[in-house]
This record gives C-alpha cells, structure tokens and sequence, in this order.
C-alpha cells in the first residue's frame, strides 16, 4: 500500500485500498449487526471506509489502517444499535425493561447495552486492537475464537488445531490473561 | 483443586458445556472457599470481553465479502471530496482585466435573459424522470426450476416496463452489472435477484453518484421486491 500515492488522492491507490479494507470494515460491522440489523451492515462499511479516507488525510499510517477500519465499524455499528434501540423505546430512553421487536421478529434486549467496550473512545479503541493483534500469538487467537465465539469443547480445540487436551485451557488462560492485560477490566458490569 | 483445573471447570460452566456433576462440583467449590466467586465473576467479565474484542481480531483477518461495484464510484467521489484541489488562479495582468470586465458585462446580460427564461420554462419540464430500470436474474442451474419462473414472474410484476435478463454464467452477471448506459437525464437502477444467496442487488446511478443496497430474500420474495421498489423510488426521487 504506498501512502504517498493515498495521500496525494490517487484514485488507482485508493481502489487497491478499499478492496482491501473492505472485508476488514465488512466483517467488523456484520459481526454486531448481523443477529439484528443485518441490512445496515453494508451501510455501516461503506461509512467506515469514507471515514478511513479522513483518517489517511489526518496522517495514520497505511499498517494501522486495518485496525482502524475495523474499530470504526465496531464503534458505528454499536451508535447504531444504540440508536435505533432508543427510538424504539420511544423518547430517547436508553434502559427500558420492556424487550423491543427486532427485524427479526425476536424479543432481545438492547444488545450494545451489554457491550464492554461501548464506552470507550475510538482512539483508544484502535489502539487496543493493534497491541491484542501484536500480543495474541498464535495460535491463542484461534483458540479463543473456537471456544468463545465457536462454542467448540476442549477435546474439538484440541483436535483442530493437534494440541494436547489439557494444554486447551492453558492457551485460554494466558489468552485471557493477554486481553485483560491489554483491556483492563473492561467485562465487568 | 490446582488453579488451573479450577480454570477449566469454571469456564466450561460460563460456556454452558458443563454437566450437571461439572455444576454441582462448581457449587461445592464456592460454597468451600467463597473466595472463588470472586475468581468466577472475573472469568465471566473477561468471557463477556473475550466475545467484543475476538470479532474484531478476526475482523482485521478477512478477506472476503468483495467490495460491491457499487459502492465504488462512491468512495471515489469521498476520495475526490477529501483530497481534490482547485489549481490556484493566476494574477491577470490590467489590459486583460479592463477586457474581462467587458466580457463580463455581456455574460451578465446572458445570466439575466437564461434566468427569466428558466423561470418562466423550467416548472414545464422539471418533472422527475421515471428511472431507467434493468433487471437480471442469475440462474446457476438453468430456466429450468418452476421456483425460478414464478421469480421471474415477480420481477416482471414489479417492473412492467423493464427489460429482464437471465445469467446462468456469474461472469457474464457481472459484466452486465459493470455496463452502465450513458449518462442521461434520468436514473439507472439495475436489480439483481440472486436464487442462491438469497438476495436482491440494487445498484443505481443518479446525478453523477453511485448508490446501491443489498436485500436479503428473508421472507419472500414478493417483501424484498417491494422494498426494493421503495428504495429506488427514495433514491431516485432526491
């Protein structure tokens, strides 16, 4: 990626560029909306990007341009949950004990209301992410990805990725310990 | 119980892959040493963590979907708003500017004639133009699957006047998705109804600015056509 070719507003350059964030921004996004919102995902990217244009004017460096794509779209993707939740509810209220209709039809909470890192600021945010990139060595990401986000058991782990059992929890564990490390005690309410 | 065993038990609790006996022991455990409870909500914390911070690691890591043709020419155009620049004027010298000021004397004459002409003329032909719609179908497995003819019945339904092609050949969807008419006074809106994703493509053209959404078939089909209607006509009627 050649930044001065980006920073001078080369078209050719930025077409390489948003093919190559847009996955990142896509994915981000998708990841809060999907369950929820899913037909404002794309919305959510293209914005992302248009904000990750400014950010390349204001002078970020093309290597943090992927975490940055992917906290922008984090962040908008909960201001808009939070957003359309409110309007919901009706008069800007944010806590209501009363479950609101979802496009799917499903009864749910508020879901950015339980998010721990809605709170935090997007720079800090960014820089959050570059330091879980560089600190998570592999294969901890993976791991973690199977057994949080996957729901996958300890023997299917160790069998994924040809750990030994026991070994499974000691990559959670010093995975954990990385986040929280990084985060702080961001999980708790 | 070492830590790490405690580690492990806790946090099959957490991830609901634990027995009725992983529980029980759980329970005993605290109930012996209050201690961990506190140990046990830290865990929960860092799961609730673990689940915000992983999609976005996982995030910086993809690679598909592609980025859609249509959202392009929009991008661009942020591109062009951020860093484009007007060139600087250059310092005209007297005898030019005596000679300007002449010629401009004559431009505002024109100025004032073209307004009360366009005032008088322009409410007679101010009327938005019905967009141009084109629409396609991508058809994988041949015009052969009456699911498929009851689709293309819909489309013709929704749009009467358009042209409707059927692909079964993705590359040959995607050069008709990429040729676009010329520019004229009307907008342009291609529909792509896609069987196997599941979804209607809008991607549009309108004032020098390209737009597009992606509709998911969640219902039926005839919902999303009508959305789709709903969206061309807030599109194209700015």
């Amino acid at each position: 990626m050649d930044l001065d070719a980006l920073t001078r507003g080369d078209g050719d350059a930025w077409d390489d560029a948003f093919r190559w964030l847009w996955p990142v921004a896509y994915a981000a996004a998708q990841a809060k909306l999907q369950p929820f919102l899913p037909n404002e995902v794309e919305d959510v990217a293209i914005q992302t990007l248009e904000e990750l244009v400014e950010a390349v004017r204001d002078g970020k460096p093309v290597e943090e341009l992927k975490p940055l794509a992917a906290t922008i779209a984090h962040h908008r993707a909960v201001s808009l949950l939070r957003e359309r939740f409110a309007k919901k509810r009706g008069a800007g209220k944010t806590e209501s004990p009363e479950p609101v209709q979802a496009e799917t039809g499903a009864d749910y909470p508020d879901p950015a209301a339980d998010s721990p890192l809605a709170a935090v600021e997007r720079k800090e945010l960014a820089e959050g992410l570059s330091r879980t990139l560089s600190e998570l060595k592999p294969p901890q990401g993976a791991i973690l990805t199977d057994f949080f986000l996957k729901g996958l058991s300890y023997e299917e782990i160790a069998q994924k990725h040809g750990v030994a059992k026991n070994s499974v929890g000691v990559y959670l564990k010093r995975g954990l310990e990385t986040l929280r490390r990084i985060w702080g005690r961001r999980g708790e309410s | 119980m070492n830590d790490q065993e405690f580690f492990d038990l806790a946090l099959k609790v957490i991830a609901q892959q634990a027995s009725e006996a992983d529980r029980a022991e759980l329970d005993t455990l605290v109930a012996r040493q209050p201690e961990l409870k506190a140990e046990f909500e830290r865990l929960q914390a860092d799961t609730r963590l673990a689940r915000e911070v992983l999609p976005m690691v996982n995030a910086t890591e993809a690679t598909a979907p592609e980025l859609p043709a249509w959202a392009r020419g929009q991008l661009q155009t942020k591109v062009r708003e951020t860093f484009g620049r007007q060139p600087a004027p250059e310092r005209a010298t007297e005898s030019e500017t005596l000679g300007a000021l002449w010629k401009w004397r004559w431009v505002l004459g024109l100025a004032a004639a073209t307004a009360v002409v366009t005032l008088v003329v322009l409410p007679v032909f101010t009327r938005s133009a019905p967009p141009l719609i084109q629409v396609a179908m991508l058809d994988t497995a041949g015009a052969t699957r009456g699911s498929d003819t009851n689709a293309w019945s819909l489309l013709r339904q929704s749009w009467e006047h358009a042209t409707i092609d059927s692909f079964t050949d993705p590359e040959a969807l995607h050069a008709w998705e990429t040729n676009w008419p010329a520019p004229n006074k009307r907008p342009v809106v291609k529909v792509v109804f896609d069987p196997a994703t599941g979804e209607v493509r809008l991607l549009g053209r309108w004032k020098g600015e390209s737009f597009g959404k992606t509709l998911p078939v969640e219902q039926n089909l005839t919902a999303t056509l009508e959305q789709a209607q709903l969206f061309i006509t807030q599109r194209t009627s700015r």
